[in-house]
């Protein structure tokens, strides 16, 4: 943990990881080499006054355990940095609930920038109230603000929404085959295997069966997408 | 389940819907469909989903001129909200021999003499209309561009939808186990769900009409035909008519959704239920459609399934009552074009079940021609 003095200067970064696993992808991601795993099974150790707060370390930790924290941002409030990779993301200027380590809300938040990565571990700034900068590590997305689950694309071949196909169950289609056949579910080039199981689980919540009573759909060949140009020429018999 | 009906229909295809909802607008009592699977299970969900008018015969011409009239605004004549995917874009049937080119000429003067704009077309002027189309043999073509596509599993939810507004019962995963017959006259349908008393079936059970038959000893000479068809991967917008060879026994339409809908007629295909997929017909189809359509040869294949034709010897639906049992009904044997004629049948079926005259004559119809010796035989069949 970095000391007042240190965190009273600027952007720095906070390790929370307690887990000694063989792991050090932060200490290969700081340009500023400061930070150090001694052994491979140690916890990072930083030198704070090397640190400069960019974050680097972040994105490159698969345990999101890394944390910048700027209690000059503001002047009663502080700027923490979080990695999330849960989808959808926030927007910038969104007011979200701040929540502690055990997951408890504790406040609010506004989201200041979102920062995407091609790995998947974005980065969202978070302003907060200055006493909750070191206990607030999570945001929740309020209701509102979160995507209508309805609008989730649950047939990625053929684009077909899971508000599509609970409005298929509600007209009394309670087979895969009858949902396919009439919004096209299961059709594209991977046959249903994505959204299959999760058009069951969908049948299964509104009849109240359980889903090894859902029938299965017939699979028709071919497994995958075959050439057209593949099947010419060839021996005849 | 209910216990009796005054109409009790088998089948919820297309066709059994079709009657269904007409039969109810005519108030003819309490309907009931019976369905052993899940509506348009059978053919009409596995069908090329083409409706043409392009026939040898006045009769095919005129039930798929009437049906592509009512499938142009079928979800207001039938007051639902469903999109059957209605499209024109036309057929385009190419000649490959003189006397090809013959008979297509004489069948455009029948349909023309019954107002159906098809026209003879030069290969040149083919390759305006598909213009990656091979004309290598070709003398000509005919083209109709009234006729098109529709969705079978939307149109026949239309029927259904629309027979249940008029309180039309619809039983699906409901087996016909038999018919109950005294002194000549219906009096139930047993199902595995119980008996319905009733004293009148429409048989519309599509390649399983001949064993309904048999349930009261008729023998429909109507037989069931594995027909092959695969889909590709949708694709832009690239051809508008359905393309149809009689010379290569195939047809190919780019559907509304993008992907391209093809089969081929297996000339000793036999008689049976099989509706299984074969890898032969991927090879035979890849080979001929890509003789015609080049470019198709870049498309992927993404599924191959089957169904069955309910085959007549002339090709022309048995649409009619029974001389051996009165009341029962048949409207089947369609031979590969009942999705596309479904609208009227279901409307004349109806007229004729509750003694009304019908539309258009029908009574030739009945299962009786085949041993009276009077055939319709329809020529234009792939």
């Amino acid at each position: 943990m970095p000391s007042q003095e240190r965190l009273a200067k600027g952007p720095v970064a906070v390790f929370e990881c307690m887990q000694q696993i063989p792991c050090n992808p932060c200490a290969d991601a700081c340009p500023r080499g400061a930070i150090t795993v001694q052994e491979i099974n140690d916890c990072p150790s930083l030198d704070e006054e090397l640190c400069n707060g960019c974050g680097v370390c972040m994105t490159h930790c698969p345990g999101l355990s890394i944390f910048v924290v700027d209690y000059t941002y503001g002047k009663d409030v502080a700027l923490v940095k979080i990695p999330y990779e849960f989808s959808p993301l926030p927007k910038v200027q969104e007011i979200v609930d701040a929540l502690n380590r055990q997951g408890q809300c504790v406040g609010t938040a506004e989201v200041i920038r979102v920062q995407t990565s091609p790995n998947k571990t974005n980065i969202i700034w978070l302003s907060i109230p200055q006493e909750l900068a070191m206990e607030v590590r999570s945001f929740r997305l309020r209701k509102g603000n979160i995507v209508n689950p309805n609008d989730v694309i649950i047939c990625r071949c053929e684009d077909i929404t899971l508000g599509e196909i609970r409005e298929q169950i509600a007209q009394g289609k309670h087979t895969l085959e009858e949902i396919k056949r009439a919004c096209r579910s299961g059709m594209g080039p991977c046959q249903g295997r994505t959204c299959a199981p999760l058009i069951v689980n969908e049948i299964a919540k509104a009849t109240g069966k359980p889903v090894s009573e859902i029938p299965l759909p017939k699979f028709r060949p071919s497994t995958s997408p075959v050439k057209m140009a593949s099947l010419l020429g060839g021996d005849k018999t | 389940m209910i216990k009796s009906a005054d109409i009790v229909v088998i089948g919820g295809g297309v066709v059994g819907c079709s009657t269904a909802y007409n039969l109810a607008k005519l108030g003819a009592g309490k309907v009931v469909v019976l369905e052993k699977n899940y509506l348009a299970s059978g053919s009409t969900g596995r069908c090329g989903a083409g409706m043409r008018m392009q026939w040898g015969t006045e009769t095919n011409c005129l039930l798929s001129r009437e049906s592509v009239k009512m499938l142009s605004h079928l979800p207001e004549l039938l007051n639902v909200n469903v999109d059957i995917e209605f499209t024109q874009n036309g057929y385009l049937m190419p000649a490959y021999s003189e006397k090809m080119a013959d008979q297509f000429k004489q069948n455009l003067l029948l349909q023309n003499s019954l107002a159906i704009p098809a026209r003879w077309v030069t290969p040149e002027e083919s390759l305006e209309i598909v213009p990656f189309l091979n004309t290598q043999g070709m003398f000509g073509a005919t083209y109709c561009a009234e006729d098109g596509h529709c969705n079978p599993f939307k149109v026949t939810e239309a029927y259904a939808q629309a027979a249940k507004n008029l309180n039309v019962e619809i039983y699906t995963d409901t087996e016909v186990k038999g018919i109950v017959t005294k002194n000549g006259k219906i009096t139930a349908v047993r199902t595995n769900l119980g008996d319905i008393q009733t004293d009148t079936v429409v048989n519309a059970a599509g390649g399983y009409a001949k064993t309904v038959g048999r349930m009261v000893g008729i023998e429909l000479p109507i037989f069931p035909e594995r027909h092959e068809i695969l889909v590709t991967e949708p694709v832009e917008p690239t051809m508008g008519p359905m393309v149809m060879s009689f010379y290569h026994n195939l047809y190919c339409q780019q559907s509304p959704h993008g992907s391209f809908i093809m089969g081929i007629g297996h000339p000793n295909e036999p008689e049976s239920y099989n509706i299984k997929s074969s890898w032969q017909f991927l090879r035979d189809m890849a080979e001929r459609i890509v003789e015609i359509l080049p470019p198709l040869a870049r498309l992927n294949i993404i599924r191959q399934w089957a169904g069955l034709y309910d085959m007549c010897p002339d090709r022309t639906p048995i649409l009619g009552n029974s001389p051996a049992l009165t009341r029962f009904f048949t409207a089947a044997g369609f031979s590969g074009h009942g999705f596309m004629i479904s609208p009227i049948t279901g409307q004349l079926m109806a007229e004729m079940v509750v003694g009304k005259p019908t539309a258009f004559p029908i009574q030739m119809f009945d299962a009786g021609r085949f041993e009276r010796g009077e055939l319709f035989v329809e020529p234009s069949v792939v």
